[in-house]
């Protein structure tokens, strides 16, 4: 066996295409061949954390050659098993081929490649229950440096200088934060990670805890020890199961091997960190309704001023750094904060990792130095778009982000030139739309997510985003007016000024976005009724037989939900126009493709 | 102290208080919703927002501290369109009525519901001095108003109701009251307008100037005073000796005179009582009739010279033969009933549309038909001639097109339709126009033109009532009166006239809505409409005797009884609908759906109603639940435009899981109309309440507390805030919120009673009398039986210093120890 390892990665994505099938079948047939001599069956066959490229799951990585195997399926374990770990060969058949040749080795893959994984980097690497795994990877070596051998100041500036800025949502250097809430005059303080992801799409933190939990504790008790704070809290939410198991027992194993709880390390610094499950509200996010959530209250957000760092968790100062931020800190510790900063841009040091979904080859986690072209992120990590279609815009920041056309492809991502772009880093979603996208579904879609989201407590978000959303089904059904548009900039704009949290401040950013570069598929809904992509329902054009090509065979007759098609067998059919609803059901059906849709012609329905 | 400047001025403020706290000591106004004093702020109503002059960020003042060199404006345009947008989106959810849509219709917003309130309770001297308030002229209103109010009555939304019959109220209340009531006026300032026409918009001028200090004189060309009044209406529906009745209070009234026989242009001049008055007003209302612009009109009266001739012949005139009148108007009706009155001849109306489309009141159209006028709809008059000693009118036959601008189907000539019939008189009452004066600019419609939005003419003269707006109804006459004299006040004072605008929320016409759109407390029960007693027809006919009678005190007392009260309890402090009305909003320019029209009241409770459709979440009952009474007993439920406010396991808070104690500091805090006292809204909703501190008569903390009265009664309690006193946060127990009745009740005692032994009845005593009789009988006892045999038992609901006094008493007067108090028990 020579050493060898076979990782499963076990994130949420593989899950689902069966990863769990494939790890039993390795540990079946290692049991079944005996290969394993005395070494636990785990030890061989691990689990990982999410590797990224989810499209290509059920994944294995064999070691030490980092052999990667994706689309797994179950019979392909014993040919593995017995060619490439009894007799070294690595099985070509079952490599993943990308621009016409096999690729061998997992950071070969196109995918891995483009990525500079500073937060993911230990995912797909190490087992996240084995605190051995960690260790080997340096872990827990940035405490012991900022615990032994710096003041707390010392840490700040080496964070400081790094460049690190929010992985969160607004940006804000974490260094600056720490420094506030360090100088904030109060016995008690605290440190508190946001593991609340609410993003719909959005999965790094949750992969970070479950890949790399360690990660998580080394760097808020580094942060305790900057700010002066004993206790941490970890808030995450409840849908996270298998996060808060993973997190709980790595929380366990520090506190025994002496890096959390009293004294650690023998430094006289002493620091805990307890987790706070919440109920999966997405304000909860907010940094303020956060800490209402962890106090037992309801989430709802406060007016800042005053800022956390003031007056925080009951009332003392505390620092929230959401999980991505914080796994960057250990690396910063252990690199010097010059290798972080010579990574990025100016502005935006370091690499920021994004949850790419949508009409994209290669869906999943990556992460990317800052600076990167959007067009790169698309084209050259995540593989283009699928069917050969044209991209016509991404998405980036979820919910609060915006929409950029794809003439700003060359754009160079960073927080600066996002928000310049009308859209936010936010936590980092990322969504591939190809020519087929509808930009107002996409808008109303957005704010349908945001304005159901509202916690309720200002007016501006609670009323002002029902208010938009309105409008926007009704643009979307065909029912548009004269000035909704112009409603909905001057509203959208009154609700960013005027809104209590960044939930409000963000929230219309979708459909202020795309009014600015797709305005004409808004008139297009709103004057002329129609859809150009197609999407809205009750805007799209109806469907229609060619006579010449229809045989009768009743197919579509049976098929239509609204019984709209009429025809005896064996005789040409018939669709009643002002019935048809365009849900596409017929042309589904057709065996002789007879029916397209009015506007797109044949062979587009 | 730190430096701070507000709207480019410095500022030393107290360090740790809040911009709004400190911005609102030194006098800038900041407005807020969710702000309330004796609990922490919240930031959430995001009306307190102010720019941060170094950020340049909207920042709630109410949550942000004062700090050393801040710089900030309380009031730009940007600040005010974003306030305008938040009131926009929290009116856009409010559901509910502000007023009564029968206030609302009513052209001179009378009170409408306060006054049916009043004559429910019988009280219709209390009902004409709300009338009055708005109804100069409320006996002939009572008698001829077409009742604007009652078309949207919400009691027509009850299956085979018809609506209240509110103008009977108005018509009750001036036959009962109106002679002895005297409306109060204001010293006279010694300002005079001259008024130039004695109609109702003259009178009512007249009126409203004089309430407010300012003398008038009235110029009336005719005989006598009233005009439409006297010379339009005839007698059968307005009887002249009421009217007179009615006009004897403006001739008693001190600085007004009404002069006869005056004519513009013969006997004064506009120029010459501009220069002799401070101000002049225009109301000569619409005395000329219409053409009906077809040959030979010349042969036919017009229908207001008819009127105005019959009633100068006292209703006695010579019999018009067979008689046709053109038109289907009110004063159409006028003269087709007047003429059924004088022949016995036929009486035909003839009309160009059909009888869906007539002006005229049902009421009118079907009592003349009843008395045997004879319509022909779709007719329209095309000549008219002279032959063999008859009257011939030529017409033509009509169809319905499209609807016009004025939303009535257009009537459209059908070729060769044309016919011809005869009579002796032809009336064309098609209607009529106004004869402005030379030198007086006039509108398109030969109105006298009035600058926009006001009631000026030019210079110092003013107008109002029908010359301005074309012919109307008495209750707008008198509407447009109030306005004008409004305006003459404002330009006497040298301010700028506009008119009174508030924000009133309206659920909708009632065609619009269902009966589970309606809040009620306890569901309405059918109860038909009290009829006014009409004469029967044949009899009508006969004479010139007005037709109906006014109903009695008991038909009108119960007739109260189906008013829903729709407006809302807070119609008067409602800090939404101050602000809503300070910025001047109408309707939300951002209007979709209300959350709950329709929700139930909640209130299984005895003591307060929760109508979660006002609730504008600002959270001020939550925090004051909270922080002040601390039961916890209600919080936010739900979330986003679903959130609402909720008792504990959103039971009602009187159920057994709610910690709800009902000591009312939540209703106190409510901004709007959401929470309220619910034996204030069953028994009595007043528009003036008095208010009076007192202390707490229930025990010896001694709460203050405010008690609100209305005609000497209690309504509600309310808290009082302030330092230094046992309850400075509003405090109050159920005890000392609710439990008021017994001020008033019958049973209570309030002078001293001392038993007859013979009779074993009480009898009423003096003081004097009552306290020898107990100080004589505790002699008594203590001569008998020695200082032991007493003993006494104090209250906690007496002061400190009373109980000082009883054992005081009982220790030096009586000689005993045996002293206790019930706290120690």
């Amino acid at each position: 066996m020579d050493n060898r390892e076979v990782l499963i990665c076990s994130g949420t994505g593989c899950l689902s295409s069966g990863a769990e099938e494939i790890e039993e079948a390795f540990q079946q047939e290692l049991v079944d061949r005996d290969l394993l001599e005395d070494i636990e069956v785990k030890k061989v066959v691990k689990k990982t954390g999410c590797v990224g490229p989810c499209s290509l799951g059920p994944i294995a990585i064999v070691k030490p050659e980092k052999t990667f195997y994706g689309k797994l399926e179950v019979q392909d374990v014993e040919k593995i098993v017995t060619e490439h770990l009894e007799q070294g060969n690595i099985v070509t058949d079952l490599l993943v081929e990308e621009d016409g040749h096999k690729v061998e080795e997992y950071t070969e893959l196109n995918f891995i490649k483009g990525q500079k994984q500073i937060a993911l980097k230990n995912i797909g690497e190490i087992d996240p229950a084995s605190v051995e795994d960690y260790l080997k990877q340096e872990g827990y070596q940035a405490v012991e440096k900022a615990l032994l051998d710096s003041t707390p100041e010392e840490v700040i500036k080496e964070i400081k200088d790094s460049g690190l800025r929010g992985r969160g949502g607004a940006g804000f250097p974490t260094g600056l934060k720490w420094e506030f809430t360090a100088q904030a005059e109060s016995e008690q303080k605290y440190i508190v990670c946001n593991a609340d992801e609410g993003d719909p799409g959005a999965f790094m933190d949750r992969s970070i805890i479950e890949g790399d939990p360690h990660k998580v504790i080394e760097a808020m008790t580094i942060a305790g020890y900057a700010i002066g704070a004993d206790k941490g809290y970890v808030y995450v939410r409840a849908e996270y199961p298998l996060a808060i198991e993973t997190l709980a027992s790595a929380l366990d194993i520090a506190r025994d091997r002496g890096y959390l709880g009293e004294n650690i390390l023998e430094s006289d610094f002493s620091f805990d960190i307890e987790i706070r499950v919440g109920a999966g509200a997405f304000v909860c996010g907010e940094e303020t309704a956060l800490l209402k959530s962890i106090e037992g209250k309801r989430g709802m957000p406060n007016p800042k001023p005053p800022y956390p760092a003031q007056k925080g968790l009951w009332g003392e100062p505390t620092v929230i750094n959401n999980v991505e931020t914080l796994a960057c800190v250990p690396e910063i510790i252990n690199q010097g904060s010059s290798w972080f900063n010579g990574i990025g841009t100016e502005s935006s040091s370091g690499s920021k990792v994004f949850a790419v979904a949508g009409d994209v080859i290669g869906t999943g986690l990556i992460e990317v130095p800052m600076g990167i072209t959007i067009k790169e992120v698309v084209f050259d990590v995540a593989g283009g778009i699928p069917d050969n279609k044209e991209l016509k815009a991404v998405q980036i920041g979820g919910p609060s982000g915006g929409t950029i056309p794809s003439q700003y492809m060359d754009l160079e991502i960073d927080y600066e030139s996002l928000n310049e772009a009308g859209a936010i880093m936010g936590s980092g979603g990322l969504v591939v739309m190809d020519e087929d996208t509808c930009m107002v579904d996409v808008a109303r879609f957005f704010l349908d997510f945001t304005q159901e989201e509202s916690c309720g407590k200002c007016p501006p978000c609670r009323i002002g985003t029902k208010r938009m959303l309105e409008i926007l089904e009704r643009i979307t059904s065909g029912a548009g007016e004269e000035g909704d548009i112009d409603k909905l900039q001057e509203l959208g704009e009154r609700i960013i000024e005027t809104s209590l949290c960044g939930l409000g401040q963000t929230a219309p950013n979708p459909v202020l976005s795309t009014i600015r570069f797709f305005r004409d598929e808004y008139e297009a809904h709103i004057y002329d009724e129609t859809c150009p992509a197609g999407v809205c329902q009750e805007l799209a054009p109806p469907y229609v037989i060619e006579d010449e090509t229809c045989i009768g065979c009743t197919n579509c007759v049976d098929e239509c939900p609204v019984e709209a098609i009429s025809g005896e067998a064996g005789e040409v059919h018939e669709i009643d126009e002002d019935e048809c609803i365009a849900c596409g059901a017929c042309a589904e059906v057709c065996p002789v493709d007879a029916i397209y849709q009015r506007s797109q012609g044949k062979g587009d329905a | 102290m730190v430096a701070i400047t507000i709207n480019g001025t410095e500022h030393q403020v107290e360090e740790g208080q809040s911009l709004l706290s400190a911005a609102e000591d030194l006098g800038y106004d900041i407005p807020t919703l969710c702000h309330f004093d004796v609990v922490s702020d919240a930031g959430a109503c995001r009306m307190c927002l102010i720019e941060d002059q170094d950020s340049g960020q909207l920042l709630p003042s109410c949550t942000t501290e004062v700090s050393e060199g801040m710089d900030i404006v309380t009031n730009n345009e940007r600040i005010y369109q974003a306030r305008k947008t938040v009131l926009d989106l929290l009116l856009s959810e409010h559901c509910g009525d502000c007023e009564a849509p029968c206030t609302v219709a009513c052209p001179a917003h009378a009170n409408v519901e306060e006054y049916v309130r009043a004559g429910r309770e019988g009280d219709f001297k209390k009902a004409l001095a709300i009338i009055k308030e708005r109804i100069p002229l409320p006996m002939s209103i009572g008698r001829v108003c077409p009742r604007f109010c009652e078309e949207d009555c919400r009691r027509n939304l009850m299956e085979d109701e018809e609506p209240v019959a509110i103008n009977d109220f108005k018509r009750k209340a001036a036959d009962l009251h109106y002679e002895e009531y005297t409306e109060p006026r204001r010293e006279l300032t010694g300002e005079k307008v001259a008024i130039i026409g004695g109609g109702p918009a003259g009178l009512g001028t007249a009126y409203f100037l004089r309430k407010w200090g300012i003398a008038a004189d009235i110029y009336e060309k005719r005989e006598k005073a009233g005009g439409m009044l006297r010379y339009g209406i005839p007698e059968y529906r307005l009887p002249k000796d009421i009217l007179d009745k009615e006009l004897k209070h403006f001739h008693e009234m001190d600085g007004l005179t009404i002069n006869c026989n005056q004519e513009l242009g013969t006997d004064i001049e506009i120029a010459e009582l501009k220069e002799d008055y401070d101000a002049v007003v225009i109301a000569l209302g619409c005395w000329q009739s219409s053409s009906m612009r077809t040959e030979g009109e010349e042969l036919a009266l017009g229908g207001i010279d008819f009127l105005e001739q019959l009633a100068k012949q006292n209703f006695e005139m010579e019999d018009p033969g067979e008689t046709i009148v053109v038109g289907g108007g009110n004063t159409a009706m006028d003269c087709v009933r007047s003429t059924l009155r004088l022949t016995d001849s036929d009486v035909h109306c003839y009309y160009r549309r059909t009888e869906k489309q007539m002006p005229a009141e049902q009421i009118e159209i079907d009592e003349a038909r009843e008395e045997g006028c004879n319509f022909e709809f779709l007719s329209q008059p095309v000549s008219l001639r002279k032959e063999d000693g008859k009257l011939v009118l030529e017409c033509i036959k009509m169809e319905l097109g499209e609807p016009d601008e004025s939303g009535r189907r257009r009537p459209i000539p059908i070729e060769g339709s044309e016919f011809e019939v005869t009579a002796d008189t032809v009336i064309a009452a098609i209607g009529q126009n106004t004869i402005a004066p030379d030198s007086i600019p006039t509108n398109d419609w030969g109105d006298v033109a009035v600058k926009e939005d006001s009631y000026q003419v030019e210079d110092n003269v003013f107008a109002a009532g029908d010359c301005v707006t074309g012919p109307a109804t008495v209750v707008e006459a008198v509407a447009a009166a109030r306005k004008a004299a409004l305006n003459v006040e404002c330009f006497l004072q040298g301010e700028e006239y506009s008119e009174e605008k508030q924000t009133n929320v309206n659920q909708g016409h009632w065609e619009s809505l269902s009966m589970e759109d309606l809040d009620f407390l306890e569901e309405p029960t059918p109860q038909e409409r009290v009829e006014l007693p009409t004469e029967k027809a044949e009899k009508r006919v006969t004479n010139f005797c007005e037709v109906t009678e006014t109903i009695s005190a008991e038909g009108m007392e119960k007739e109260g009884e189906r008013c829903f009260e729709c407006s809302c309890t807070s119609k008067t402090d409602c800090e939404l609908r101050d602000l809503a009305t300070r910025f001047e909003i109408e309707e939300p320019f951002y209007g979709g759906f209300r959350s709950s029209s329709g929700a139930e009241l909640e209130a299984d409770n005895p003591f307060l109603v929760h109508d979660d459709d006002k609730c504008i979440l600002c959270g001020r009952c939550v925090r004051v639940d909270h922080e002040v009474q601390c039961s916890d007993a209600i919080d936010f439920a739900n979330r986003g435009f679903d959130s609402r406010i909720a008792a504990a396991l959103k039971e009602d808070l009187g159920s057994e899981d709610s910690s709800c104690v009902f000591c009312g500091q939540c209703v106190e805090a409510c901004p709007t109309g959401a929470l309220e006292y619910k034996p204030f809204i069953t028994e009595r909703l007043e528009l003036d309440v008095e208010s009076t501190e007192t202390t707490c008569g229930y025990c010896g903390v001694g709460c203050k507390l405010d008690f609100k009265t209305a005609d000497n009664k209690v309504v509600k309690v309310g808290s009082v805030y302030r330092e230094g006193i046992p309850n400075p946060d509003g405090e109050a127990c159920v005890k000392g919120r609710f439990g008021y009745e017994f001020i008033d009740h019958p049973d209570r005692l309030t002078k001293p009673l001392i038993k007859d032994k013979e009779s074993g009845e009480f009898q009423e005593a003096s003081w004097e009398e009552a306290l020898d009789y107990v100080a004589d009988n505790f002699q008594r006892i203590k001569d008998e039986s020695g200082a032991e045999a007493f003993g006494s038992l104090c209250s906690a609901r007496c002061s400190n210093e009373e109980n000082y006094l009883i054992q005081k008493l009982m220790r030096a007067a009586i000689g005993t120890h045996t002293i206790d108090h019930c706290a120690r028990l």
